[in-house]
């Protein structure tokens, strides 16, 4: 829901709560002074009842229009109370309430029970009166508040509209890119704009010494590994060990190969990430696949796997020779790591759609997965889990649509090159 | 062959140094761009083996002076930067090999080998090691005459042998030679293994000797019997 209609509906539920209790703390004040101003003209009109008796000096019951004076026997004292009475009203003929006054006077010597009522403004007359001026003013209220409020809100909230608009622009990758977010006279969104700010560069700041990191780290890491190699090298053709020393040696080679992959491979990633490759080219996919799958021959054959290949002839893409290299190998690299002795590997190019398939064990993860690095199926497989990872990140280079698929025991990569 | 290398890393350089002294070639040093520059204005050197990684300046310079002044010399670049572009201008320059480190002493072994062929011994395609022949401008394999039917990897497996003569090459170091990057260490045990058997049996169905000695099981070396 959007911001503004949430506050409007929140003031319009607060202000209707606050017009019914002030209607009916104003119909009280009003009854209040209506009720003043009747006893005020009733003792007014006492006053000039005893006026009258003292002139006429009545001896018996007098019963006049909303008037009755009763002469008593005894001498009482004097007393005046107001009460409310419901009378038939002359002109309505309905019955209404009336405040009714009734006092005992001592005049000339002689005490008088006298009774007094009447109405000036009805209290049913007075609540539909209020009643019906505050829904009208209610109602204004409704309006304004809704087209003050849409109007308003699109001109207050145009900064932070904006600024939304810069939040999505933002890219982490693009260092170049300028974050401009629109100034505000507000108070709320300067503290979001400042913060937004800051946040952004941080966020860059970061990712940019990450990807220092790891681009120097790989970098780094190549010497030392060198120097490793070459002195187990030496230590290996000496000549002068024993099978168990050979051994060790061995085994540190090959994991030093690994560490040696590791590096490479994570200095290829990063190397795309900063966009080295850049020389985009129209490549003949179809004759770099074939190409590609003659040095893979000997691969596949020596596992005996079945390659079946369905490859449309003259398919053009545009992207870098290096990459596209990459991407295949890494590929096929894949179809053939992962397969079984005697497996299959179906190879299709269609238009713009490349469909590699190999037969391999079930997945212990999801498939996309293991697009992320390092993620493998096999934790304990010897590969590095970072083929994929170098597929995916090519594929999003040049925004080509990537998938995994595995049924049963057939994995199937589809690359889109429709970009 | 006597090799000027050219490295910053000292202890890499004293590797490489000590293998190739093991089979007579005389291998100088020069750790920095200077030192560098002073030897070849001083002697002559058949290889250099060129690091353009240095304290004191882009080798390339190093190579493009190489290239003006003394033509004849093979260079072999080795880098840790692992750039493509260094490769290119390097090969442009005129550089005869790129190696990206790390690398295999047995590797760097047979570029320069192959290197010191092509250049200082024009012509001299003939490979021999007793009576097998390897003739290296048609690809071909003969024992004692008899041409061998190898594939295209199994000819390549027996010149690294040839190159590498008496020296132990480890399966990674055969496999890396053979497929580069595209095979994990896992693998590639097999796949050598499988190779190193069809080369034996090709080599004595035509009557050859086998001079392929397992170690270990950790690797193999071409050795006299």
């Amino acid at each position: 829901m959007n911001l503004i209609i949430r506050v409007t509906i929140l003031f319009v539920l607060v202000s209707l709560i606050v017009f019914l209790v002030g209607g009916v703390i104003s119909f009280r004040i009003m009854m209040r002074e209506v009720n003043s101003e009747q006893q005020h003209f009733l003792n007014e009109r006492l006053n000039r009842v005893i006026g009258m008796i003292e002139r006429r000096k009545p001896l018996d019951t007098i019963k006049m229009n909303k008037l009755m004076i009763v002469p008593l026997n005894k001498t009482k004292e004097e007393t005046t109370s107001f009460s409310d009475t419901l009378v038939m009203h002359t002109q309505l003929q309905r019955i209404e309430p009336h405040l009714k006054l009734e006092a005992i006077r001592n005049v000339s010597g002689r005490s008088y029970f006298i009774s007094l009522y009447d109405v000036i403004i009805e209290p049913d007359d007075i609540k539909d009166g209020l009643v019906e001026s505050l829904v009208t003013m209610y109602l204004i209220l409704l309006g304004a508040v809704m087209v003050i409020g849409f109007i308003s809100s699109y001109f207050i909230l145009k900064p932070f509209n904006s600024t939304l608009l810069a939040i999505r622009k933002f890219s982490l990758t693009e260092p170049d890119q300028e974050v401009n977010f629109p100034k505000s006279g507000i108070k709320e969104f300067k503290r979001l704009n400042l913060f937004l700010e800051e946040m952004t560069a941080k966020v860059r700041s970061d990712y940019q010494s990450l990807k220092e990191f790891s681009e120097n780290a790989s970098h780094e890491l190549q010497t030392p590994i060198a120097i490793i190699q070459g002195k187990l090298d030496v230590l290996l053709d000496a000549g002068k060990l024993n099978e168990g020393q050979i051994t060790q040696i061995s085994s540190a080679q090959s994991t030093l190969q690994r560490l040696k992959n590791l590096s490479t491979s994570l200095s290829i990633l990063t190397k795309i990430e900063n966009k080295e490759f850049d020389k985009i080219s129209s490549l003949n996919l179809s004759s770099t696949i074939s190409e590609m799958l003659e040095e893979f021959r000997e691969l596949i054959d020596l596992k005996s796997i079945v390659l079946t290949k369905d490859i449309e002839e003259d398919i053009i893409i545009e992207m870098d020779e290096v990459l596209c290299g990459l991407l295949l190998t890494n590929l096929l690299n894949n179809a053939v790591r992962h397969n079984w002795e005697t497996g299959k590997i179906n190879i299709s190019l269609k238009g713009e759609l490349l469909e590699v398939s190999n037969s391999g064990t079930d997945l212990n993860v999801q498939p996309g997965e293991l697009f992320q690095r390092f993620k493998k199926s096999n934790q304990s497989s010897s590969s590095l889990g970072l083929g994929l990872a170098i597929v995916k990140k090519i594929c999003d280079l040049y925004s080509f649509k990537l998938e995994y698929l595995q049924k049963e025991e057939q994995h199937t990569i589809k690359i889109s090159f429709r970009n | 062959m006597k090799l000027l290398l050219v490295e910053d890393q000292i202890e890499l350089a004293s590797s490489i140094q000590n293998y190739f002294q093991e089979d007579g070639s005389i291998c100088e040093y020069a750790s920095t761009f200077q030192s560098a520059s002073e030897k070849l204005h001083l002697y002559q050197y058949d290889i250099l083996v060129l690091d353009i990684m240095l304290p004191d300046g882009n080798g390339l310079s190093i190579l493009e002076t190489v290239k003006k002044n003394q033509p004849e010399i093979g260079v072999i670049i080795v880098s840790a930067k692992n750039a493509l572009d260094d490769e290119l201008k390097g090969l442009d320059l005129g550089a005869d090999d790129y190696l990206p480190k790390p690398f295999h002493l047995a590797e760097l072994n047979a570029r320069t080998k192959a290197v010191f062929r092509r250049r200082l011994q024009k012509g001299q395609n003939l490979l021999i090691f007793h009576e097998i022949q390897l003739n290296l401008e048609t690809h071909e394999a003969s024992v004692e005459g008899e041409i061998l039917d190898l594939t295209k990897k199994e000819f390549e497996l027996l010149h690294y042998f040839f190159v590498n003569q008496k020296r132990l090459l480890t399966k990674q170091a055969i496999a890396e030679h053979l497929w580069g990057d595209y095979m994990d260490t896992a693998d590639s045990f097999d796949f050598v293994y499988q190779h190193i058997k069809n080369l034996r049996k090709k080599i004595a169905s035509a009557g050859g000797n086998d001079y392929l000695k397992t170690v270990y099981g950790v690797g193999y070396k071409m050795n006299d019997i």
